[in-house]
């Protein structure tokens, strides 16, 4: 890419770089103010503490407090493994379908991409209900096993695996399209040249797809993290009373205890770790951009 | 394309509408009420309060507005109280559920009216059991019960008290489920029952401005430890569903035998086919499962405030007070002597002489978060 949109626009015409600036001053207002502001209100608010003297004073108790207290730590814990199963689970599943998309034509290629993509229509509310009454406690699942005489299954409903279907399940339609366009980049002729010189299909695979896709991989991943780190309705209805993820467990805070300090602190630990990907992201699009 | 077009307009209508400069004002004699509760609660005040409130006053209407949930709510009582520091229009009368130490700060800064002084003819009717503090007036109540099924537990071996609970749970592993107490109230007065059984059964004991961090220590703890005894026996080896509805469905599905579950939600789900007919409801004898009353706030600053307290006063009335015993299956936050005889008479079997309430505020803060740290960790799931 040697010549993008923005170029055109921000050419040596002074007249026009200001139409580009104005086109681009209401998204750059609305994030600064909707959330650059909020994000560094929020920060002050943790570490600038109201004092016995009755003003505020800068502190870092609650975050102390956070980082002391086992029951908050055990809520981050389980975040971060929910999140990092679901991103590799998300990955081993979605990428299959993905590849299949690119290279089978014809109908069924297209009922399976409607289905793939199914899942966005769906509202979070609706599935949790849906998985307790198909994986929970005499669901479904239960009531087909008993048919053919089998024993009944471990529900995953009320332990951390519950949240982890559902959560894998609603984020498919995004993972497959971001690796489906990442697909597009990979044109039939270097697979055809590849399979010229004798490369078996894991070689092209490994060498030729993989090596073109891993940026639509990253870029999913992250999407998928940061949606999932924050997740609230799955983890809240399916998920087990302890740990709870942070979603729930800021929610808890803010509106149960009636805390928002400490609840804003959650927030603000939440924020720290999605920063991570969403550098990655920044990055990866950058490095894009660039190339 | 047209799936791109339709989100375009659709985007930019919304945007438009949230832009325009709001120029919206309460209208004279229109009360804005608004509610965080269920659809039966907003369908009773549209059927029932809405039309016998107007035609007793000529001249005020009610606009009945669902707030969707408390946050929702919540954040009316925000818009209302930054409206009272800039002297503006809250666009709020009258909240038909709401908690007055909400949010934080508002009560002092005088957001809402005090009930005690404002002078309601039928002030004194209310069931002493049922105040909390003076800032919100207690007008319908419900209780929790147990629901269980009667296929798999004959009604005549049903738990009377809270120690053959205890007995049948044990007794019965992995057939009873409670919800966490945060989350809805039928496991909350679970709970809270829990924690009388623990104190004597004394439900004096708890009152809004007893609490301390000593008292709830030493009242607490040993209800932790009756709670943590039960887990093992739980559904699951300890779960905890996250809400009312959640723990009537374990029962529809028959994975477990018996719940706490809110009396006017369980004959709702048996009327409506969402629980068995074979579904059996108990309450303990002992020390009944505690109950709790929805209270009305009215906004100090509110353009309607005096029609409110009208509506407020309205509200206790034996007519409306009678309606909500029949038509909404609650009980009544008058006193029972103010309740229509006949009535009383009918339904004196399914409501005990007692409803054992218990305190919020910094009680529930602290039965909550001690919950959570304290019974719902200490579970050993691959048991």
């Amino acid at each position: 890419m040697s010549l993008t949109p923005a170029n055109d626009i921000v050419g040596k015409n002074n007249g026009r770089g200001l139409t580009g600036l104005l086109l681009v001053a209401i998204p750059v207002f609305l994030v600064g103010w909707m959330i650059i502001w909020p994000i560094i209100s929020a920060i002050g608010r943790t570490i600038w503490l109201p004092n016995e003297g009755g003003g505020r004073s800068f502190s870092l108790e609650t975050y102390g407090f956070f980082f002391t207290d086992q029951y908050s730590l055990n809520n981050l814990g389980v975040t971060l493994w929910t999140t990092g199963v679901c991103a590799v689970l998300l990955v081993l599943i979605c990428l299959p379908i993905a590849l299949y998309l690119r290279f089978a034509k014809g109908r069924l290629a297209a009922y399976v991409q409607g289905l793939a993509i199914f899942p966005m229509f769906v509202p979070s509310i609706i599935l949790s209900y849906a998985i307790i009454r198909v994986l929970g406690p005499n669901g479904t699942v239960d009531l087909l096993l008993n048919a053919m005489h089998l024993p009944k299954i471990r529900s995953p409903y009320l332990t951390p695996w519950g949240p982890v279907i559902g959560l894998v399940w609603d984020n498919i339609p995004l993972t497959v399209l971001i690796l489906l366009s990442g697909l597009g980049n990979v044109s039939n002729q270097s697979i055809e040249a590849a399979r010229d010189v004798g490369a078996g299909r894991l070689a092209v695979l490994w060498h030729i797809i993989l090596p073109r896709i891993s940026n639509s991989i990253l870029v999913a991943v992250s999407f998928t993290v940061l949606g999932i780190f924050s997740a609230f309705t799955l983890p809240y209805v399916l998920g087990p009373a302890a740990p709870e993820m942070m979603g729930p467990f800021m929610q808890r805070t803010f509106r149960d205890l009636n805390d928002p300090t400490n609840a804003i602190t959650q927030a603000v630990i939440a924020f720290c770790f999605c920063i991570v990907f969403g550098l990655f992201y920044v990055r990866s699009v950058a490095k894009n951009r660039s190339a | 394309m047209k799936r791109r077009a339709f989100m375009l307009s659709v985007g930019g209508a919304a945007a438009g509408m949230v832009l325009l400069p709001r120029m919206a004002f309460a209208e004279a004699g229109k009360i804005d009420w608004y509610t965080s509760s269920d659809q039966n609660i907003l369908d009773f005040w549209t059927n029932v309060v809405k039309p016998k409130f107007e035609a007793a006053n000529p001249g005020v209407t009610l606009n009945l507005v669902d707030a969707g949930d408390n946050a929702g709510q919540t954040a009316i009582a925000e818009r209302a109280l930054a409206a009272m520091q800039t002297k503006t229009d809250p666009q709020a009368d009258y909240f038909e559920t709401g908690d007055w130490r909400l949010p934080a700060g508002a009560a002092d800064a005088g957001l809402y009216v005090n009930m005690k002084e404002a002078g309601l003819s039928n002030y004194s009717k209310v069931n002493p059991l049922a105040f909390d503090g003076d800032f919100s007036l207690p007008y319908r109540g419900s209780q929790v019960l147990l629901a269980y099924d009667t296929t798999k537990l004959d009604p005549a071996n049903a738990p009377k008290t809270f120690a053959d609970l205890v007995a049948w749970i044990k007794a019965n592993p992995g057939q009873f489920i409670y919800n966490r107490p945060d989350k809805g109230g039928s496991g909350g007065n679970f709970v809270r029952r829990a924690i009388l059984e623990a104190n004597g059964k004394d439900p004096a004991k708890f009152k809004v401005d007893n609490y301390s961090p000593e008292a709830a220590d030493a009242a607490l703890n040993p209800a932790w430890d009756i709670l943590k005894d039960l887990a093992p026996s739980l559904f699951d080896n300890g779960a905890y569903t996250s809400g009312n509805t959640q723990s009537v469905q374990l029962l529809s599905q028959s994975a477990v035998t018996m719940i706490p579950a809110w009396s006017d939600q369980a004959i709702q789900a048996i009327n409506t086919g969402v629980l068995p007919e074979t579904t059996g409801l108990v309450q303990l004898q002992d020390l009944a499962l505690p109950g709790g009353f929805s209270r009305s706030v009215v906004l100090a600053n509110g353009a309607n405030k005096d029609a409110a307290l009208k509506l407020a006063d309205f509200i206790l009335t034996e007519e409306i007070q009678s309606a909500v015993l029949s038509e909404l299956g609650g009980f009544p936050g008058v006193a029972w002597d103010y309740v229509n005889q006949d009535l009383r008479e009918k339904y004196k079997d399914v409501i005990p002489t007692t409803i054992p309430t218990f305190p919020g505020g910094d009680w529930e803060k602290a039965i909550n978060d001690g919950w959570y740290r304290n019974v719902a960790p200490n579970v050993d799931r691959n048991a």
